[in-house]
């Protein structure tokens, strides 16, 4: 039959510390990583304590890359 | 001379009573009793006289009404065993506003309010396969204690419902017998085989159970209306109309009772098509506006498009010919509200007849199309059902100013008004699109309580070319039961594809069901036989209802036809034709029409010299730009050949009509007033 | 996520001119064109419904129709039709990309554009997206779009859905964005391109045409709109719509409590082994109205066909909070305004190429499964029990005695099952899960054309989580095969109980599923002789998925795990049943306070044994509940001590 325990691999988003304040709560907690949302995918600078968004930049293409695409 | 006609249609708030005696219509309408509608009836019966009557046709909600609210008489069901949840199952979908509510459950499941509670669900040890062949007996023992148990609960009836018994009665016939063993010769039993031998196990079952609850629900109320009716002096014939608006003698309706469980829309579009027919107008939208819904239904060339199943709750089915209607909650009652963005909404919900919309006074707090009517101008506050009812202007405009948006008075009662009509439209644009039709080619018939008043403003976003506002159209529909056929028939499902090599089967099928049929008609009544059929494309799941199929010998020849028929009708409702792909017929129906004696319509004198002159000039507010000045008419002053400009309103004790800036009225042959549009308004 | 600063003022609070500043048009206006929005959306599915060739559109209602908002808006999905909701996140980002992609420029009335790549579009390449372009004095106002299943669309297996799939050249034909249709005739080239790739083609070929009427229809309808209102009015509409849901789904989110809530969900297996585990973590941060959904700690894309992408997150991630927060308004892409959601690339939850997505609904329903466990503390008595778990999708073929082929796919499996209880009252037993809503082909309609018997489909007592409100019941499902046979087995969520109690209440139980293999039958043999099973019988029976009693094959939760994918293809006899348990729905509060009268009409209607009534629920029944139903006794006094006693035994 089967092994109890099946192995746990994770995989995560990676978010990469911004220096400064945010605009609305005023910790210094900024970090940027990519965000799906209205619109599309976004890069996102978001304050980690209230979640106010201090830039979003879209990125229409997103993390997954269509080889075919950037070929032809 | 022809003998008395009476028609009793009875509505959620009104029951209304037509009789036609010389050719002359009367009419009225008397308060349903909701608990025991027989009561109504028999008082409208009365009020009319029935003594001289050759026949009285019903349209009754009292099977109907007691489904919903579940008081219905407790029945046991039989069925294959391993298959006892057929009924808490349906076909298993959610309904459209209910698709992502975690609270939602079915509404006759047993999670909530079933026809059958679990323990009367008796599994039945037996199984026949697809070609209704014996594939595990049927274990008489085992059957005999599932029958004790129902007994011991004291069942008032049965159903009966085995897998695949649309091929084969076989077992289901035995089982009958084992019941009667039992538990007596009295007690109602439905078979499925015969009530309803059409494939799928849960219509199937549905249809049967509710013949059987209806056959005791329906059995007690036809025996009381019948004796008073006898009472009341009347010798004649007593019909139930269907759900597709035919009339059965009530022996025949008993016997099949659920073919009778929804006949009140119908009976409109019979009467639509009747009228249509003495006016020379075949194509129709019918469109009947009551007080908490519109019912939407379509005739083409003179007859009205048909289904083959009839839904009363989300999933409930009955496997019924009926007429196809589109219904939407919007009417006269419909309720006036605002959305989380202060934005207007009228509707699903309804003030009913009881409290009423605000203006009637009944303590109704909440405004409706009722008041947005009074406080435009087109209803009259004095002359309400024709002086018989006032009503208050002060505690519409109250109602309205309730509202929690920031518009103006004027404005909500602009946006009700106009938001009303609009829900009325997709309604029609719904049948309109699902059959194919180009509503320029079609005449609106507008009736019911607030038809008359509400749909000549659609004409434009309907674009139809015109609006027939009938005699009586506030009791239109009881009209329909007199404008109906008497019809006979039987139908029957195989799975059989529509080619050469099914001549012989299709041929054996429709003998039967003649057969039958025949065993129903009195011979020389002068009935007309018509066969139909149901069929499918391979790979669709719905079948194309109600196709033509020829009279005379079933072979290659009229097999053709019939492939040839249904592309047809296929092509003129979905626009395309896939000529290629092979058809599987799904139903087999023989239908005997007897010709009725129907309600004549007096001819409308012309005008006698003098000129049509308006009763008065009102004032219509509150529909966008400032207030414009209405001529009024009253309809009982207006003749053959008139014909008047909008704005105008012309009023009769049961029905106002409105006609808007930019449309024309012109008075017909019968009385019946048609609006045009002159100019896009 | 809109960047404000300050609140804005609700819709509500605008008065009409600023109303009519912003949308241009009044309340009304906006209103109408709305709601008309969202009616054009069921007209255009309504012919499609009842005319498809498909039965997974007819059936399955596997197909949306929608309205999508002009380039000019960033293609906001501004309506749709209240059926399938699976579609609904993948088609505002979708469409963009399949416009983009193609260029706008080359779009010319009567196109018909396709795409069906996961990581284009989303959802799976059976889905194919079609859409036609609005236009009005030249430019694209809006797009009609209907996203529909496709029978089969290649791969190396009929009607696709098979865990063997290994990776995209497997799965199906891809197909980037290219016109099916070009000034309303067809390309014949992809036409056929199509068809030689697919299996079925007689049935997607008239499904093409009919969808481009329903696309065509939808184009006047709209036209019909411009012209009434104008088309500042109509384009005003379209950003109302897609406000007012986000204005819905913002005081929704604003409802919960603030807080960082985590929950996760499993599915047994990739099919390959049980050494992997596939789960998706979920993380919920909310603060005011803003919500963030952190999928990181998920397990990496699997090395079959059970993957979904970014997009598919998105749509059960609205789903599963529109689901316990804001069940009734119109789906928009306006509900993502306040709603992060952050996906890890090369995760199950977020598959990139060549992984085969196929099962994304399944990885949907864990994603579901796991919000609403993280929300069971914050939501309080509004939280909602667990379901049914996976749609357990078989397809067989083979071949008949007399040699004819025979297939079946999504007909003979557990599909549909129980709810789990709410406030509101008990489960619901029957339906689709939460992302589909099926209609059930009849038996009567199977049984014609497949070498089948559906011999059981019966509720289970003592299946259904306990509770105050009990959840659904497991149903049983029994079918007997007439040929000989292949069958593909894709039962996923028999490892675990999905069906989780909330606020005191149990879980559901976890069902499995059994092959009981026939060894001595023929093709002479008549279907009487066949052995039928009783609901009660185990014995010899082949286990293909379950934690079981390795000696028994019963269900017994202490068990082991069968593991399904041991045997990729399960080739059967004539006369061989497979047998389904479905899963159990969760309970809603504690049981021991669940109305004795209650238990007692259970226990009648043999939904809870009357040893089930003890256990589980504290309740004191006696009687014969399967011959004297009505002779039930419920001893009051017993079930008062007893309920003492469990409760004191808690601790």
């Amino acid at each position: 039959m089967s092994d109890q325990n099946p192995v746990q691999e994770a995989v995560s988003v990676e978010r990469e510390p911004v220096a400064g304040a945010c605009s609305d709560c005023g910790k210094e907690e900024l970090m940027r990583y990519p965000v799906l949302s209205e619109g599309g995918w976004y890069q996102a600078v978001k304050c980690q304590s209230c979640l106010h968004s201090e830039s979003r930049e879209p990125d229409p293409v997103g993390p997954v890359e269509i080889a075919s695409v950037v070929l032809v | 001379m022809p003998k008395a006609m009476v028609g009793v249609d009875v509505g959620g708030t009104f029951t209304d009573v037509v009789a036609v005696r010389d050719g002359v219509i009367e009419t009225t309408k008397v308060p349903t009793n909701l608990i025991d509608t027989a009561d109504g009836v028999l008082s409208g019966a009365r009020e009319l006289g029935v003594d001289d009557a050759g026949v009285f046709n019903h349209a009754s909600t009292a099977g109907l009404n007691a489904l919903l609210t579940r008081r219905i008489p407790k029945v046991g069901l039989l069925c294959t065993a391993g298959h006892r949840d057929i009924l808490d199952i349906g076909q298993n979908w959610r309904p459209a506003d209910a698709v992502t509510d975690p609270r939602w459950r079915r509404s006759f499941g047993d999670a909530l309010a079933p026809l059958v509670p679990r323990y009367l669900r008796r599994g039945i040890r037996e199984r026949l396969g697809a070609d209704g062949a014996v594939v595990f007996e049927l274990d008489e023992d085992q059957a005999r204690r599932q029958i004790e148990v129902l007994g011991r609960c004291a069942v008032e009836g049965v159903a009966i419902c085995l897998l695949n018994a649309y091929v084969s009665g076989a077992h289901e016939e035995r089982l009958l017998e084992l019941v009667r063993e039992g538990l007596g010769e009295e007690i109602p039993v439905a078979v499925s085989s015969r009530v309803s031998p059409l494939a799928r196990e849960y219509q199937r079952t549905s249809t049967t159970v509710i013949d059987a609850i209806m056959g005791i629900t329906y059995g007690d109320y036809s025996k009381r209306l019948d004796a008073g009716l006898r009472e009341l002096g009347f010798e004649g014939q007593w019909n139930y109309a269907d759900c597709a608006a035919m009339l059965a003698p009530v022996e025949v309706a008993m016997a099949r009772p659920s073919r009778v469980i929804f006949s009140g829309p119908a009976a409109g579009t019979s009467a639509s098509a009747h009228f249509g027919g003495l006016i020379g107008d075949l194509d129709l939208l019918c469109v009947d506006v009551g007080g908490t819904s519109t019912d939407v239904s379509v005739v083409v060339g003179g007859r009205p498009i048909v289904n083959n199943t009839v839904e009363l709750e989300h999933d409930m089915l009955v496997s019924t010919l009926s007429n196809e209607i589109t219904s939407v909650g919007a009417g006269g009652g419909s309720i006036v509200w605002v959305g989380d963005t202060g934005e207007i909404q009228v509707g699903p919900k309804s003030a009913g007849a009881d409290p009423g919309p605000a203006c009637y006074g009944r303590g109704g707090t909440e405004p409706t199309m009722t008041d947005a009517c009074l406080l435009v101008g087109i209803l009259d506050e004095e002359r309400f059902l024709g002086g018989q009812g006032r009503l208050d202007r002060s505690l519409a405009e109250q109602a309205f100013e309730r509202l929690e948006t920031p518009l103006s008075l004027s404005e909500r009662v602009f946006n009700a008004f106009n938001i009303g009509l609009n829900n009325i439209a997709e309604g029609i644009a719904d049948i309109v699109i699902r059959n194919g039709i180009d509503p320029r080619e079609f005449s609106l018939v507008a009736y019911g309580a607030a038809g008359p008043m509400l749909l000549p403003s659609l004409l434009g976003l309907i674009g139809a070319r015109r609006a027939i506002v009938p005699p009586h159209p506030g009791l239109f529909s009881a009209l329909g039961l007199l404008s109906a056929d008497m019809v006979f028939m039987e139908s029957r499902s195989r799975y059989l594809p529509l080619a050469p090599e099914s001549a012989g089967e299709i041929r054996a099928i429709y003998e039967d069901l003649q057969k039958e049929v025949e065993t129903q008609v009195d011979a020389g009544s002068g009935a007309v036989f018509r066969r139909s059929f149901d069929a499918r494309m391979a790979g669709q799941a719905y079948e194309t209802p109600f196709i033509d199929a020829p009279d005379g010998e079933i072979d290659e020849a009229a097999i053709a036809t019939m492939v040839e028929t249904f592309h047809d009708v296929y092509e003129q409702r979905a626009g395309n034709r896939f000529a290629a792909v092979p058809l599987q017929g799904v139903t087999f129906r023989v239908q005997a029409t007897v010709p009725t004696q129907k309600a004549t319509f007096a001819e409308l004198p012309e005008r006698d010299g003098g000129e049509l002159t308006r009763s008065r000039v009102v004032e219509i507010e509150h529909l966008g730009g400032e207030p414009y000045a209405c001529d009024e008419y009253q309809r009982e002053e207006l003749r053959r050949g008139d014909a008047l400009s909008g704005p105008a309103i012309v009023r009769e004790p049961l029905s106002t009509t409105f006609v808007g800036p930019g449309q024309a009225l012109a008075v017909g042959r019968y009385g019946e007033m048609t609006v045009t549009q002159e100019e896009s308004s | 996520m809109t960047d404000t600063a300050v609140t804005e003022p609700g819709l509500r609070d605008l008065s009409e001119e600023e109303f009519v500043a912003r949308y241009g048009a009044g309340r009304f206006t906006c209103g109408v064109l709305a709601n008309r929005g969202r009616y054009v959306a069921e007209h255009i599915c309504t012919d499609l419904l009842h005319r498809a060739f498909s039965p997974i559109i007819t059936f399955s209602q596997d197909f949306v129709g929608a309205i999508v908002g002009p380039p000019e808006q960033d293609y906001p999905l501004a309506a749709v039709n209240k059926g399938n909701v699976i579609f609904l996140g993948s088609l505002s980002t979708g469409v963009r990309n399949t416009v983009w992609e193609y260029g706008i420029d080359r779009l010319e009335p009567g196109d018909l554009l396709i795409c069906n790549d996961p990581f284009r579009v989303g959802n799976h390449v059976n889905d194919m997206c079609f859409i036609r372009p609005v236009f009005h004095a030249g430019e694209i106002v809006s797009f009609v779009v209907i996203r529909a299943h496709q029978l089969d669309i290649g791969g190396i297996v009929p009607g696709g859905f098979s865990l063997m799939k290994k990776n995209v050249y497997e799965n199906g034909l891809v197909l980037g964005p290219q016109l099916i249709f070009h000034r309303d005739e067809p390309v014949k080239e992809l036409m056929r391109t199509i068809l030689d790739n697919t299996r079925f083609g007689e049935t997607l070929l008239p499904d093409f045409h009919t969808i481009r009427s329903c696309c065509a229809l939808g184009e006047r309808l709209v036209q019909d709109s411009i012209e009434r209102y104008g088309i500042e009015a109509y384009k005003g509409a379209i950003r109302y719509n897609t406000d007012a849901s986000a204005a819905s789904m913002r005081a929704a989110i604003a409802s919960l409590p603030d807080g960082v809530y985590e929950g996760s969900d499993a599915v047994d297996s990739d099919g390959v082994d049980t050494e992997v585990e596939y789960r998706v973590q979920v993380k919920l941060s909310k603060r005011g109205e803003r919500l963030e959904v952190d999928l990181s700690g998920s397990s990496p894309q699997s090395r079959t066909s059970l993957n979904a992408t970014a997009l598919d997150a998105q749509t059960a991630v609205a789903l599963a909070v529109k689901l316990v927060l804001d069940p009734f308004s119109p789906f928009t892409s306006g509900i993502y305004r306040d709603i992060d959601v952050v996906v890890p690339t090369g995760s199950v939850i977020g598959a990139g190429p060549p992984a085969a997505v196929m099962f994304y609904f399944e990885i949907q329903s864990v994603l579901i499964n796991a919000i609403l466990r993280a929300l069971e503390a914050p939501l309080g008595e509004r939280a909602v029990a667990g379901a049914y778990g996976s749609t357990n999708l078989h397809t067989g073929e083979g071949l008949n005695p007399d040699g004819t082929p025979w297939f079946s796919a999504a007909e003979l499996e557990a599909q549909y099952g129980a709810w789990g209880a709410t406030d509101a009252g008990d489960g619901n037993n029957h339906s689709g899960l939460a992302t589909l809503n099926m209609i059930m082909p009849s038996v009567e309609e199977i049984e014609p054309r497949v070498p089948a018997m559906i011999l059981h489909r019966e509720y289970l007592p003592d299946t259904a989580g306990p509770g105050t409100h009990r959840g659904g019941s497991a149903l049983m499902k029994q079918s007997l095969f007439l040929s000989d046979g292949d069958h593909y087995l894709v039962p996923l969520h028999f490892r675990t109980p999905s069906g989780s109690g909330v606020h005191d209440g149990g879980d559901g139980r976890a069902g499995g599923s059994w092959f009981f293999e026939d060894e001595s039958s023929d093709a002479s043999t008549p279907v009487s002789e066949f052995r039928v099973p009783e609901p009660d019988d185990f014995d010899g029976a082949a286990v293909v998925s379950g934690v079981v009693d390795p000696e028994s094959g019963r269900l017994d939760p202490g068990g082991e795990f069968a593991f399904f994918g041991r045997k990729p293809i399960w080739s059967e006899r004539r006369g061989s049943v497979l047998r389904w348990i479905t899963n159990g729905g969760g309970g809603w509060g504690d049981p021991l306070e669940r109305d004795p009268e209650a238990v007692r009409r259970d226990v009648r209607d043999e939904y809870v044994s009357i040893a089930g009534a003890r256990a589980d629920y504290g309740v004191v029944v006696s009687g014969d509940p399967e011959n004297d139903p009505e002779g039930l006794e419920l001893d009051l006094e017993a079930t008062e001590r007893l309920r003492r006693e469990m409760t004191a035994e808690r601790g």
